[in-house]
């Protein structure tokens, strides 16, 4: 018999691609807290999409989506942690683990600082904004970076580390001010 | 209680700068998670650190040829069109804000340092053999995270938790961190400290988690049996089913099955104290063996100086033969410690700044071999002292390790000429460095190192254990071919001609059990032989 086109799965996948889409910012930022740098968590957000795809029908629709892949994003941050080379510099498992369990309660707080960081961002200098959000840029090496502006890559971390503080000083007075 | 980025002590927040610029040294990564570990405030706001970042990462692009980064579901790709177009607005983006002397730049990267990974060490042997394949342990080596298999004999592992865990061979533990290991071959006895409240264990089908107590465990073919001695343990088995077990209970955890009721003192696991004895027996034996070694060793014609640092006194003989008082060394602050048989012979300690051994080592000789056992604890100076002449004068050596692991052996060739490198600062000499011998892991292990020079063949070979780990020809500008020695210190240098503390402070941090020069260069065989001879079988 043949069998009848999968109407079912389409609007399984639709439903699954509309809740990711939602929630993938703040499961990024989850994810960020627990690896060393921005590509290694890309991969481990990949491979929590695809987990979470495939055990979407396990997804109990009482509990909020977020936190379900969260779940499944510290597991997958833990084996992708095994995986890595040891001479790579990752969080002890203790460690991460503590980062994961608090960093899932905080959900909420990441998702105000948000719009606290928009805010601090239009307040920098426009040079500095530029610089950061040059800096920033996917693809980009901060060691190419200095050598067009014929300076070093150290010199560079230096002022980028600079707007951080600035930043986090504007983003803390916002979110702890009553 | 410290709630903001400003609040946190310079250490933390350089720690996360260099984190997030992948710039963080492995010490200083260590240093930053036995905070994180301990201070839930520096996680919050290294959560939040890490967050800006992410933020800052996923801001909408300022052009419109700059493509934002879409994870899901395509891969991510800067087309070759936007990159091009990148690479024109880099140029003209930095031209407009970039003042180079705004800020000075940095001289450089911090250059990586050695770490010590582990997290685990081995505290004793007992007759163990190692599966095929593997690299055999020695009392003393560091663990991280790794399989630890062992064929047969007995093994006592110290984790940095304060959990200690004697295996029995066969065995296959997988050690996971301080807190954390599984077990899926082997039998295993738990010591867990209330500082190490909350280690876990796993078998095969079963977490089991100590709450401060004495349990056994043993894994045969998937099947765990576990009985607790003394104390109190949890478990959950299959993840389900839970249970509390107290003194003098034990259970079967069947591999697919539940739990089931097993009578105690069924399970046999090792116990190290009953090993003691035979242990103690053991170090006396080797100890034993090295006298003889000694006696043998002071009898060779061809040593200038041989001290062995086991008097309890000022002044520590040269036992060369026949015996000269003259030649005896003056201890000045170094201090007894345990040697490399901790009971039966002491050693002594370089830690303080100030500490030295002097000696006084006279003629002139056609070649130098240096060899000694030593402890190191860690590289605290640029340089470390083991055997340097006073003066550094025409045809005196320095013998030392640099902060970078390296041994290093040099002979002042010309004290009137400036060094062709570095004429302000030195000399003319060259130094010849091994390949990195130490790195932090090695702390607290003792080395038998072994450096000559031989003029004769214009050759400077160094050795680590036996084994020559390198070998340099002498340029025949270089080329000393009478050494001498006169003034010398041990562990320390006394009569540097440099003000900066850096070249100026050279104890070593660590320990020396044996030292002996001869006046010749010996042949890599006898390197080897007298590592075997002096060796301990403890270590």
């Amino acid at each position: 018999m043949p069998s009848p086109p999968d109407t079912h799965q389409d609007d399984r996948y639709e439903a699954f691609i509309q809740h990711f889409a939602h929630w993938e910012p703040d499961l990024r930022r989850f994810i960020r807290s627990l690896l060393p740098t921005r590509e290694d968590a890309d991969e481990v957000l990949q491979q929590t999409a695809l987990v979470a795809w495939r055990k979407f029908d396990q997804f109990d629709r009482s509990t909020p989506f977020i936190k379900w892949t969260c779940v499944i994003a510290r597991f997958e941050a833990l084996a992708y942690r095994r995986k890595m080379a040891r001479d790579r510099l990752v969080f002890r498992e203790d460690i991460l683990d503590l980062m994961a369990d608090e960093g899932l309660s905080e959900l909420d707080h990441r998702q105000e600082e948000q719009d606290a960081l928009e805010h601090c961002l239009s307040e920098l200098p426009e040079k500095q904004r530029k610089l950061v959000t040059l800096a920033y840029t996917p693809g980009i090496k901060i060691k190419d970076l200095a050598a067009q502006a014929g300076s070093t890559a150290p010199a560079f971390y230096m002022r980028l580390k600079r707007i951080r503080h600035q930043l986090m000083a504007c983003l803390e007075s916002k979110i702890t001010s009553p | 209680m410290k709630s903001t980025f400003t609040q946190l002590t310079p250490d933390q927040k350089s720690w996360l700068d260099s984190y997030l610029d992948q710039t963080i040294t492995p010490g200083d990564f260590e240093a930053m998670q036995s905070s994180l570990a301990t201070d839930p405030a520096y996680r919050a706001i290294a959560r939040r650190y890490l967050s800006l970042d992410d933020f800052l990462a996923n801001l909408p692009a300022e052009a419109p040829a700059l493509i934002k980064k879409k994870v899901i579901p395509f891969p991510n790709l800067i087309p070759l069109a936007a990159a091009a177009a990148l690479a024109f607005l880099l140029g003209s983006a930095l031209m407009l804000w970039w003042q180079p002397n705004q800020n000075p730049p940095l001289s450089s990267t911090p250059s990586p340092s050695p770490s010590a990974q582990g997290f685990a060490v081995i505290e004793n042997l007992f007759n163990a053999t190692w599966p095929a394949n593997t690299t055999p342990h020695q009392p003393g080596d560091s663990l991280g995270a790794e399989h630890f298999r062992l064929a047969s004999g007995t093994a006592e592992i110290q984790f940095f938790s304060g959990a200690s865990m004697t295996i029995e061979g066969p065995a296959d533990i997988s050690l996971k961190s301080a807190w954390e290991a599984h077990c899926s071959q082997g039998a295993v006895r738990m010591k867990v400290p209330p500082a190490a409240r909350g280690f876990k264990l796993h078998c095969p089908s079963t977490e089991i988690i100590d709450l401060g107590t004495e349990f056994g465990l043993v894994v045969k073919n998937g099947e765990g049996q576990v009985e607790v001695f003394d104390g109190e343990i949890a478990l959950t088995h299959h993840n389900k089913e839970e249970k509390l077990l107290t003194k003098g209970q034990a259970l079967t955890l069947s591999q697919t099955g539940p739990l089931s009721t097993l009578a105690s003192g069924k399970i046999s696991v090792p116990n190290a104290e009953t090993f003691r004895p035979q242990a103690a027996q053991e170090l006396t034996t080797s100890f034993q063996a090295w006298q003889k070694h000694r006696d043998t060793l002071a009898r060779d014609q061809r040593l200038i100086a041989y001290y062995t640092f086991d008097q309890a006194s000022s002044l520590i003989p040269n036992l060369t033969l026949p015996r000269n008082p003259e030649l005896d060394g003056a201890v000045i602050l170094a201090e007894p410690v345990g040697g490399r048989w901790p009971s039966l012979k002491s050693a002594l300690e370089f830690r303080r700044p100030g500490s030295r051994v002097r000696v006084n080592i006279p003629g002139e000789f056609q070649a130098l071999t240096f060899s000694c056992w030593v402890r190191i604890d860690s590289l605290d100076r640029r340089y470390n002292a083991l055997f340097m002449g006073d003066g550094y004068e025409n045809g005196e050596p320095h013998w030392q390790i640099r902060d970078d692991g390296k041994l290093m052996l040099s002979i002042m060739v010309d004290q009137d000429k400036p060094h062709p490198t570095y004429p302000e600062k030195s000399r003319y000499h060259h130094v010849y460095f091994s390949p990195k011998i130490w790195d932090l892991s090695m702390s607290g292990k003792w080395l038998y190192l072994t450096s000559v020079y031989h003029p004769a063949s214009a050759l400077v070979s160094h050795f680590v254990n036996g084994q020559k780990v390198s070998s340099e020809t002498i340029a025949p500008d270089f080329l000393v071919k009478s050494l001498r020695i006169g003034n010398g210190e041990i562990g320390n240098w006394g009569q540097p001609f440099r003000k900066d503390p850096n070249f100026t402070i050279r104890n070593l941090n660590g320990r020396m059990d044996e030292l002996a020069i001869f006046d010749t260069a010996l042949t890599d065989e006898e390197v080897q032989s007298l590592y075997q001879n002096s060796r301990s079988t403890h270590h």
